[in-house]
This record gives C-alpha cells, sequence and structure tokens, in this order.
C-alpha cells in the first residue's frame, strides 16, 4: 500500500549570494572577476518520502527553503548535493499561464501552453473540452488572450496546467486564483485528485486549509528539516517556535 | 508511430522518467535523450507555431512581410552597388546568368537566414525567462525552434529566388535543388550551433547581443555578399605574400560563411557542383560548431534558472 512516489536523499541546494555580480564585460573586466559571492545553502540535507497518493505539505517560515526544495522536484532547480526520485509523471503548478502568447487565441495558447507541459497534441485534443470547461471562458476562445482580463487569464491557465494529469502535483500557493465559484472547482477537483489515488505536494503559508487538506506535513525552517508528520503535531511544534 | 503509438508512448516515457528521474542521468542516460527527444518534438513544433502564427498577427499582408526585407535590401544593393559602383560579378557558368540582384540574393538569403538565427537565437533564453523559471521542459527547444521559424521564411524566400532563378533562364538550377536543400541544413545546424553557444554567453554577459550585432553587421562586408570574391583576390595578387606564404585571400577566407555563400552561388547561379573544399568546410563546420554549442548548452542548461 505504501508506495513511495517522491524520494528525497540527502538533498542540498546551495545559492551564490552576490555582493557584486558583473553582468557586463566592462565592469568584469574592469574588476579583474566575474563576481563576489558568498555561498548560501538554501536547503540543507533534506531527506524523506512522500508515500503514493498522498497529499503531502510543506510548510515553514519565508525563506526556509520550501519552495526552493518544490523547485527541485519540479526539475527547474537542481540539488547540489543528494537526489531526488519522483516516480511517474510530475506536473507543477509553480505560476500559471506562462508561455501564453497574447497575440494567439486561448485556442492556440491551450495547446502551446499544454505542450509546454508535457501533453501531446491527441492528449490536449481529448481534454479540450473539459480544460475549456473548467477555466469558464468558453465565449472567449477564440479572442486573443491579451484582451482577457487577468482573472480569465489565470483561469484558462490553471485549468491547462491541471488537466496535465500527472501522478504528482506539485502546488506553490496559487490555489488562491480566480473568483470563490472558480475556486470551490478547484477545491473539488483536489479532492477529486485524492480519490483517484494521486500524489499533490502542496507549498503554503495557510495552516488552516493545510492541516484540513494535507495527510501529512513537513516543516522547513532556515533550509532544514524540523518535523515529518501528522498534520496536527507538525503544525502544533511549528506555532510553539514561531509565536 | 507518432500518431498511432501516443497511449504507448506515453506509458513508455512516464516508466522511463521514473526510473531515471535522478540527477545527472540526462547527460550519460542515452535512454532518457530519447524519451526526452519525444517530448521535446511536439513542443517544438507548438512553439515554431507560435513565433510564426504570432509574429505578423494584425498585419494586412502578413506573411508576406517576410519577403519585404530581403527585396529592399536587394533593390538598394544593386542600386549602390550595380549602378553606382559598377560591381559585375562573373557570370554564371554553366547556367549563363548575367544579373546582378540575382547573383546578389544567392548569397544575401543565407547570409540573412543565418544572421537573423544568430541573432534572434541569442536573446531567445532571456526572452523566456519567465518560463525558463516557471515550467520544466528541454531548453534547447527554444533555441530550435526559433531558428525553426526562420528558416521557414528561408525556405519561403529560396523558393522565390529559385522560381526567379528559371524565369531568368537558368533552368538547371531544379536539378541541383536536393543538393541546395543539404547545404541549407548544413548552414542552419552551423547557425543553431553558433546560437546555442552565444544563447548561453549572453546569459552571463548581456554585452554579448550588442557585440555580436556590431560583428555580424561588419561580418557581412567581410563575406562576399554583395561584392564577388574576385575583387578581393586581384586585391591580394597586388599586395602579395603576407607572411610565410600566406595571402590576404587566405585570411578572408578564413571566414566560414564564406564557404557557405561560395557553395550556394556555385549550386543556385552557376548551377554547379561546389568546389570539393568548400563542401568538406561546411560540412565539418556545422559538426563541430553544432557539436561545440551542444555541448556548452548541455553544460548550462541546468543553471539557468538560477543564473537569469
Amino acid at each position: 500500500m505504501t508506495d513511495v512516489a517522491v524520494q528525497i536523499d540527502q538533498v542540498s541546494k546551495k545559492f551564490r549570494l552576490y555582493k557584486e555580480r558583473n553582468q557586463s564585460l566592462k565592469s568584469a573586466i574592469m574588476r579583474g572577476r566575474k563576481s563576489v559571492h558568498e555561498d548560501f545553502w538554501a536547503l540543507k540535507d533534506i531527506s524523506f518520502d512522500i508515500n503514493a497518493g498522498e497529499t503531502f505539505g510543506l510548510v515553514g517560515d519565508n525563506g526556509s527553503g520550501k519552495s526552493t526544495l518544490l523547485k527541485c522536484m519540479a526539475q527547474i532547480l537542481y540539488p547540489d548535493k543528494g537526489s531526488i526520485a519522483m516516480k511517474g509523471r510530475v506536473a507543477a503548478l509553480l505560476e500559471v499561464g506562462s508561455g501564453f502568447h497574447p497575440e494567439l487565441s486561448g485556442r492556440e495558447n491551450i495547446f502551446l501552453n499544454g505542450s509546454i507541459l508535457g501533453m501531446s497534441k491527441q492528449e490536449i485534443i481529448a481534454k479540450f473540452d473539459s480544460i475549456v470547461d473548467f477555466s469558464g471562458v468558453s465565449e472567449f476562445i477564440d479572442q486573443p488572450v491579451k484582451n482577457y482580463s487577468s482573472g480569465m487569464y489565470v483561469r484558462l491557465g490553471f485549468s491547462v496546467a491541471i488537466h496535465v494529469d500527472p501522478d504528482i502535483l506539485l502546488v506553490d500557493e496559487v490555489l488562491a486564483v480566480g473568483d470563490e465559484t472558480f475556486q470551490q472547482k478547484c477545491a473539488d477537483k483536489f479532492v477529486e485528485f485524492r480519490r483517484e489515488g494521486k500524489t499533490v505536494i502542496i507549498v503554503s503559508h495557510a495552516l488552516g486549509t493545510m492541516m484540513t487538506m494535507c495527510d501529512r506535513l513537513a516543516w522547513l525552517n532556515h533550509g532544514e528539516l524540523q518535523k515529518v508528520g501528522e498534520p496536527e503535531s507538525v503544525v502544533a511544534a511549528y506555532r510553539s517556535i514561531a509565536h | 508511430m507518432g500518431a498511432g503509438g501516443t497511449d504507448a508512448d506515453t506509458g513508455h516515457c512516464i516508466l522511463v522518467e521514473a526510473v531515471t528521474r535522478r540527477r545527472n542521468v540526462f547527460r550519460d542516460g542515452s535512454v532518457a535523450v530519447s524519451t526526452e527527444f519525444k517530448r521535446s518534438r511536439e513542443l517544438f513544433v507548438n512553439l515554431t507555431q507560435r513565433e510564426l502564427k504570432g509574429k505578423y498577427k494584425r498585419t494586412v499582408l502578413g506573411q508576406l512581410w517576410s519577403l519585404a526585407n530581403p527585396l529592399a535590401l536587394m533593390l538598394v544593393y544593386t542600386f549602390v552597388f550595380a549602378f553606382i559602383f559598377r560591381i559585375a560579378p562573373p557570370v554564371g557558368s554553366p547556367s549563363g546568368l548575367d544579373a546582378f540582384p540575382l547573383w546578389l540574393l544567392c548569397g544575401l538569403l543565407p547570409w540573412i537566414f543565418f544572421s537573423n538565427v544568430v541573432q534572434q537565437g541569442m536573446g531567445v533564453l532571456l526572452a523566456n525567462e519567465g518560463l525558463i523559471k516557471k515550467v520544466y521542459f528541454p531548453r534547447n527547444v527554444l533555441i530550435f525552434s526559433s531558428a525553426a521559424s526562420i528558416a521557414v521564411n528561408w525556405g519561403i524566400e529560396m523558393l522565390v529566388l529559385v522560381i526567379a532563378l528559371m524565369i531568368a533562364g537558368a533552368y538547371g538550377v531544379l536539378l541541383w535543388m536536393p543538393i541546395v536543400i543539404l547545404f541549407m541544413l548544413l548552414l542552419a545546424i552551423f547557425a543553431v550551433g553558433i546560437a546555442l553557444m552565444l544563447s548561453i554567453a549572453n546569459v552571463h554577459f548581456r554585452d554579448t547581443q550588442y557585440f555580436v550585432g556590431i560583428i555580424l553587421q561588419l561580418g557581412m562586408y567581410l563575406t562576399p555578399v554583395i561584392y564577388p570574391i574576385t575583387l578581393v583576390q586581384s586585391l591580394s595578387d597586388d599586395v602579395g605574400n603576407l607572411v610565410a606564404g600566406i595571402s590576404l585571400v587566405d585570411l578572408y577566407r578564413l571566414n566560414p560563411m564564406e564557404r557557405f555563400l561560395s557553395a550556394f552561388r556555385s549550386l543556385l547561379y552557376d548551377n554547379a557542383w561546389p568546389t570539393l573544399g568548400d563542401t568538406i568546410a561546411c560540412i565539418l563546420l556545422a559538426a563541430i560548431v553544432f557539436a561545440l554549442g551542444w555541448v556548452v548548452f548541455r553544460r548550462n542548461e541546468r543553471k539557468l534558472a538560477e543564473i537569469l
């Protein structure tokens, strides 16, 4: 029953904090170096497993490294030490609607964005109606997206992303998009994901929602893993330190 | 495959992805590279379409605009260099063509293609910064699709040129089309190799795009685009040997684009085989430069989200 979906093994991630960064050739030559930097470890030796079918939350203060960890899972960043193994198709909802071309219609952008997110053409054709339906912009689907309101833009982007039909879904605080009806749709979609036994990994500050939604939580502080476990105990520990 | 076997393909992808999603695996894992390729293919097509469709949206003439630029250049250069400076390129042999505008276009169109691929490819990572920081996908697709969208326009231009050449009497050019297409591919590979390298350089140093812009402008005049190499040859003969048996024209011919243009002129304007030397040079240049560009890009690809 407990298949491991994500295995995070001694992951460390280093960022360079630039005191001086010479991105122009002139300053690089004048100063005789490209940059002066200090290493900053955003993640320090993190190891834990996430089971398949689990809704898993990452909590922590700003700058605790939770988003960095999520980006490592999404293969946008690469850990400097350790490894992350993901079993199954991964989709990341880090920012929706990125890659939309403003001059192209909603229809064209669904195909474009879908393929950026890794869907095949047949897949997008099959899910097209459902994507449009979910986004609620069907009236404007042949209009260029630059004429969309920002809410419509985000809803369409979110709708494409959520239809990638991943085994593992990574979500970074994008739950708060659209109006109330749309948020309700999203919440329903997450419930559906869960029922289908998909793994969902969420990063958020909203401790209340996290406690009700997640099966387990991990708490990160200054790049170090503090606690993994039942939401109640993790949140209690987090609160006792933070407040 | 393609249309039929997607379900199986996707299943396969998932499996392979599951096994290989580890650090450093793509660099040496050939299995992973092939799944990457499958995934890239459709993205490549879509991004190329985005480029093509988006570019001339809301214009009356649409795609015709892509022909306007080379046509305008042709008129200007023909007026200045054929009528004022009276440059007379050698008559095409065996085609018998003797028309400066056509001779010019045989070199100008490949040059414009090369220059556009390099210039646009160089900036494409910066232009898609938002995408790179938020979504995982093989980043080199950006360079390839940018080059492909330019190649589509180039293809149309070349088609128009070939028709013009035939109207001017060089029917033989039709027979040479397969070889022309082969050389077009070589030039495209060469240009993409350079774009791969420079796009990375441009992320580190934003100067690159301005610097290379100037180099390309100078390059056009240091390449026999608007004047024949015979003029350089006679200048070189006047000067004589520079050092150790190296003449001016030898130095001049170090320019890789000279080789490509010479090959295109042979095929299109003369309707004859390019020299063996030019052919070998073009093949080697394409192979070496592309391999170099590929390696440089692979090495830096993973860091892009961080350094952008």
